[in-house]
């Protein structure tokens, strides 16, 4: 089987593990000591309405291809735009491509919206596209999710060709991470005489100091670590579009009480993302409000076959899964934080199987161990993070202690996820949690990652830690990863979560909620998604009387 | 003099150095940093070739190396986690951590010599007893706990009915245990820029009512210690010949408490309270932690969870040097307040 | 005629007869904090079967019946005195197991400190000349960071050199590890100041002449004579130790939150206190500074009685 979407563990906010930091030394300490840097710098407009955030941690880089993360994903957003994106349906919504259409099951012809202008004053058109998509199939983060990609060709100046190598379904998903980048403006040679569209992880290239999108807003002012000040593009393109904010300004709070203290007493407008813990003390408050949304993160744990026998038999594996109350655990320790979850899928995907019910049953599960020979049960180790998810440790406290009622003695190590993610690859335990966001929002990539035969060559099964392993799922897959018809493939995609579902190849907790906040006068409903990228473009916030 | 400072000097440079070999030492298992860095579905070979970018494959003496030398330059290179040179992150949270702990010692001392002579002067008075009583009782209190109490009380609020609240008494009592809540409890609030990343909670009565309730629990930790160290002080002061001498020539006892006795009270108070000042450096760390005062001692708590090991090293080099100086500082006050004491002995 | 007996003096008639426990007799604070000492050490060493559950048994633990209050709040269950804490466990239990876990530490930590303090005193003030010079030079290091500073600075590094879960395995021994080698300096000082008085006594010199080895002479003819303030320092730094472990264990460099001491579980419910379960919080902080002041009260009076010489500041 050949990977051709690409995962991710993060927040969709950036303070995942792969936020990404820069540990450049001595090197360019000089350079990037120099922390004030101002992007291409916009006309002083005069800004009326002002959005005061804060996040936890500000962009790493202006260069939208540094990094595959939650905060580069809310930058592009905020000053470039996608070819197509994703509404809050999840239904794909036209951007600068208005039309597209199947030239043949390998090729796909999008048609460019025309006037478009970029930051610079350069015109939009197909080749910045094409140029765009050539860098990201250099950028160490993003190439792995372009592989399927072959190349793009210039029809004309406002329509595309996009070839993939492979039929290959899931190609407009793939389109909501095509930011056009500005190709004349990253021509050339810099003052230091490195090419303008060089990509440095965490280095100081050009590109992470200097922008031209052609998106709702432009970066005037920088500090890493600091503030980032956005300013509305007057020339944007999206006339239909509500949003009336003139100027953004980003501070990151890392700490979660303080960033919700600065919304409470009115220091920020909206923040994200809103800790737990503080969540009733935000819903209670009068000037703020809240707006929660069941996530797409799927936190489960893994039953390694590799290193217990018992796992191998099927039914110890569904005595496990009818002995973890997964409602309890949303309802007690996430305080209604999280959506139960029985599947890998959530609501909105195509492999999404609505029969798929959590099925705690304490009896069923003593049951079927004595069916399996194991009443009396056996010890096991079990291992989580204690600092990745929300209320990670707790969770896997609650496991173990579910696990117990089943004479199944669990010794619970937890660590932070510094150290953690070296033992996973490992797979140091017997039991591991993990969660897992799809970054092409399909359910092919949750079994691609987390479920599938482990490979190292392709890369198949790389989180794996279960050692699960069901060649005809894996077939199913890859069947419906070059099946076209969605309705097909939807089919299949349910198929292979009842198959997970009964064979218990892992023990699904639940997927977390997401939360944003705001000031009242904000109105946050119609422009947050479960993908956790406002679109703040389309942002209305009502005049304050 | 100059002996001893120099001697002081190389005092601190053997801790740092202890602290820089120790955490460099470590740091493989502090875990991986380009675990941090990247995405979870980068592959091997490209953290490979970041790892040998980094130098995080270099020999541990290299790296060591590369490490000592910057750090003579006071570079103790990038924190991982704030992309920033690590003393830039250290002294932008140095500020909220020396606010604190000068909001505490002033505390300290406003309340503790008033109650620490009284309850030495008058050492059978019902009000001593009660002093020396809380005192031991603050001793066995540790800080968290205390700060825990005092959210509870002040920043949540607590109401009591354990009284009959129909009638006038039990209303009246009912009302007496019942607290507000309401005083902030997390973080510095909005503090007032001073100049360049300082910025501080004293210039505005918000601010200060942020500095509240963090600077009671980091008091409360010494202010016993204090309380009892210049009673006991006071008090043998009291019994020794020149005390009886004056209060024999008829000089009004006011004039032997607050002009004599005081004078040689303070003396030791001074050498036992200046490193117990250093001490309370330490004591942030759980002050902080629990009104999450964006100060060193949480910068550091996060810098372990994170292994950001850049941080941890320069926080315990720059905590190191803070903790040498209040001692050799404190040491010259008392030689300079006692010219008997020889500086190049040991120290006090 | 009757012939007068003068039969030496038993151990325990000297006892009775000592002013040692005639104070105690005279003073109420000291046999009160006693008696809660006493009641305290008792529950917790019988806590295995005093407790109505075992908190360490996962498989009686119930997240339904979690954050429970305790019995005079309304919304309790009878079968939960004090209440549940955030995974279910009976709080009552938890507290009894973490105070055992809290004593075990705090006793261990002093063994640990007062054989590495006597032994480095003893030496220092003993031999003299570079060794007294390095051992009292990293002391005053030591004090100079203060003890908990140490304490937080090595239960970090051994967090990092075992990792988080062999850290949690040993966390009992570690810690009784950490706080030892965080407060030796304490006894150290005070030793080589008795063994400094004591040295220059005739009877070292008469054993000195009498060609008693050093090790003998350390042993069997100073030490006996510095053991009042020894046990003086003792009791104060068990309930050091006691607040130290409790500090390591809210940082998260102490005890795991599995097998919680008061400290670990007073961390654990801190979370719960914005959203009104104050209970997991404060009745093992009650606990923790009831056990903390009955210790600290009997170092004082013991402190009064003996009055030794100590090491002042």
């Amino acid at each position: 089987m050949v990977i051709t979407t690409v995962g991710r563990d993060t927040d969709n906010n950036p303070s995942g593990m792969e936020r990404h930091m820069t540990i450049k030394k001595t090197l360019l300490a000089s350079v990037i000591g120099a922390a004030m840097t101002s992007a291409a710098l916009a006309p002083a407009a005069q800004a009326n309405t002002t959005l005061r955030m804060a996040y936890d941690a500000d962009p790493v880089s202006l260069d939208i291809h540094e990094q595959l993360s939650g905060g580069i994903l809310q930058l592009s957003h905020m000053t470039f735009d996608p070819l197509v994106r994703w509404t809050k349906d999840l239904e794909i919504e036209p951007r600068l491509a208005t039309d597209w259409e199947r030239v043949d099951d390998t090729t796909l012809r999008m048609t460019l919206r025309e006037g478009v202008e970029f930051h610079s004053g350069n015109a939009f058109t197909a080749e910045d596209v094409v140029w765009t998509i050539d860098r990201l199939k250099r950028s160490p983060d993003f190439k792995a999710i372009f592989a399927p990609i072959e190349g793009a060709t210039a029809v004309d100046a406002h329509t595309l060709e996009i070839k993939t190598k492979k039929p290959y379904p899931l190609l407009l998903n793939l389109a909501t991470y095509i930011f056009p980048m500005d190709s004349q403006f990253y021509s050339g040679e810099d003052s230091d005489g490195d090419p303008k569209d060089e990509i440095v992880k965490n280095g100081n290239s050009y590109a992470s100091r200097h922008q031209s999108g052609t998106g709702p807003y432009e970066v005037t002012e920088r500090q890493q670590g600091v503030r980032v000040v956005f300013e509305r593009n007057d020339d944007y393109w999206d006339e239909q579009s509500p949003g009336n904010v003139d100027k953004i300004e980003l501070t990151p709070i890392s700490e979660n009480a303080t960033r919700v203290a600065a919304l409470l007493s009115g220091d920020v407008d909206f923040i994200a993302p809103v800790p737990p813990n503080d969540l009733e003390r935000v819903r209670q408050d009068d000037d703020a409000k809240l707006v929660t949304m069941s996530g797409t993160r799927i936190i489960l744990f893994h039953m390694n076959q590799e290193r217990v026998e018992a796992f191998k038999d099927k039914r110890v594996r569904q005595a496990f899964a009818y002995a973890i109350n997964q409602e309890g655990i949303a309802d007690r320790l996430m305080k209604g934080f999280a959506t139960p979850a029985a599947q890998l899928s959530p609501e909105g995907y195509a492999g999404h199987n609505d029969e798929l019910e959590p099925r705690y049953d304490l009896e069923k599960a003593k049951q079927l161990m004595a069916e399996a020979g194991y009443e009396d049960g056996f010890e096991i180790t079990m291992m989580a993070p204690n600092n990745r998810y929300v209320n990670d440790a707790k969770i896997a406290q609650a496991v173990a202690a579910m696990l117990a009622r089943i004479n199944v003695k669990v010794d619970l190590k937890t660590l932070p996820k510094a150290q953690y993610w070296g033992e996973y690859d490992d797979r140091v335990a017997d039991m591991m949690m993990i969660g897992w966001h799809a970054d092409t929002e399909d359910s092919a990539n949750f079994h691609e990652y987390l479920t599938a035969c482990p490979d190292a060559d392709s890369g198949a099964g790389q989180y794996n830690a279960g050692n699960y392993c069901n060649p005809e799922v894996d077939k199913l897959v890859s069947e419906a990863n070059l099946e076209l018809d969605q309705a097909k493939r939807a089919e299949m995609l349910q198929q292979m979560e009842q198959t997970l579902y009964d064979e218990a190849a892992f023990i699904p907790l639940h997927w977390q909620n997401l939360a944003w906040a705001a000031d009242t006068n904000v109105d946050l409903e119609p422009i947050v998604n479960v993908m956790n990228f406002p679109y703040l473009g389309d942002l209305v916030v009502e005049e304050e009387e | 003099m100059i002996a001893f400072l120099i001697k002081r000097l190389f005092h601190a440079l053997l801790v740092m150095f202890v602290i820089s070999v120790i955490a460099f030492a470590i740091q493989d298992n502090l875990g991986d940093p380009i675990q941090q860095m990247v995405g979870q579905s980068v592959p091997e070979s490209e953290r490979e070739a970041l790892r040998e970018e980094l130098g995080l494959n270099d020999p541990f003496l290299v790296q060591y190396l590369r490490f000592a030398v910057n750090a003579a330059h006071f570079d103790f290179g990038y924190s991982y986690v704030f992309n920033q040179p690590t003393t830039d992150v250290v002294l932008r949270h140095l500020p909220a951590t020396l606010e604190l702990v000068a909001a505490a010692t002033f505390l300290i001392i406003v309340l503790s010599v008033p109650i620490g002579v009284y309850s030495a002067i008058k050492p059978r008075a019902w009000l001593s007893r009660f002093f020396m009583g809380v005192s031991i009782v603050g001793i066995s209190i540790p800080v968290f706990l205390t700060a825990i109490v005092l959210i509870q009380l002040f920043a949540i609020g607590v109401s009591w009915t354990p009284f009959p609240a129909d009638t006038g008494w039990g209303a009246w009592l009912n009302d007496l245990i019942t607290t507000e809540g309401g005083m902030p409890a997390y973080g510095r609030g909005d503090p007032v820029p001073v100049f360049g990343t300082w910025e501080t909670n004293f210039a505005s009565l918000e601010g200060l009512s942020y500095l509240v309730l963090p600077a009671i629990s980091l008091a409360s930790i010494m202010l016993p210690l204090f309380i009892r160290l210049i009673r006991a002080e006071m008090l043998e002061v009291l019994q020794s010949d020149y005390v009886k001498f004056a209060r024999a020539k008829g000089i009004s006892p006011r004039r032997i408490y607050f002009l004599h006795a005081l004078k040689n009270t303070m003396l030791p108070v001074i050498t036992v309270g200046g490193v117990q000042i250093g001490t309370l450096v330490a004591y942030t760390i759980l002050t902080e932690t629990v009104f999450q005062w964006p100060g060193m001692g949480l910068m550091f708590l996060d810098a372990i969870e994170r292994s950001d090991i850049p941080l941890i090293v320069t926080y315990l080099m720059i905590v190191g040097l803070i903790f040498v100086i209040t001692n050799t500082l404190v040491d010259l006050i008392y030689g300079l307040i006692n010219p008997t004491v020889k500086l190049t002995g040991k120290p006090a | 005629m009757t012939t007068l007996t003068s039969r030496p003096k038993s151990r325990w008639e000297r006892f009775c007869d000592s002013y040692l426990l005639y104070s105690f007799k005279r003073d109420l604070i000291a046999q009160i904090s006693l008696l809660v000492f006493i009641a305290l050490v008792a529950v917790a060493v019988l806590a295995p079967w005093l407790a109505p559950m075992n908190p360490y048994d996962l498989s009686q633990i119930d997240i339904l019946a979690s954050e429970l209050p305790p019995f005079w709040v309304d919304g309790s269950d009878p079968a939960y005195l004090m209440g549940t804490d955030a995974q279910g466990r009976d709080l009552l239990s938890t507290i009894l197991y973490g105070a055992r876990v809290s004593l075990i530490i705090g006793f261990g930590a002093v063994l640990m400190q007062a054989t590495l303090g006597v032994c480095f005193g003893l030496l220092a003030g003993y031999l003299g000349g570079r060794v007294d010079a390095f051992l009292m030079r990293l002391a005053d290091i030591q004090l100079s960071f203060s003890t908990l500073m140490v304490a937080i600075v090595v239960g970090a590094l051994f967090k990092a050199i075992f990792g988080g879960g062999t850290f949690s395995d040993y966390a009992v021994p570690l810690l009784v590890l950490i706080i030892g080698l965080a407060e030796w300096p304490q006894y150290a000082r005070t030793v080589r100041a008795s063994v400094l008085a004591e040295k220059g006594k005739e009877y070292v010199d008469a054993a000195r002449v009498m060609g008693l080895s050093s090790r003998r002479i350390m042993f069997r003819h100073i030490l006996p004579n510095t053991l009042s303030p020894i046990f003086v320092i003792s009791t104060v730094q068990v309930a050091n130790a006691i607040i130290s472990e409790a500090a390591l264990s809210f940082l998260g460099l102490g005890m795991p939150e599995t097998q919680p001491s008061l400290g670990s579980l007073i961390k654990s419910g801190f979370d719960y206190l914005q959203s009104g379960s104050w209970w997991i919080t404060l009745i093992p902080g009650v606990v923790l500074v009831v056990l903390v002041l009955v210790i600290n009260l009997l170092g004082d009076w013991l402190r009064d009685v003996l009055n030794p010489r100590l090491y002042k500041g």
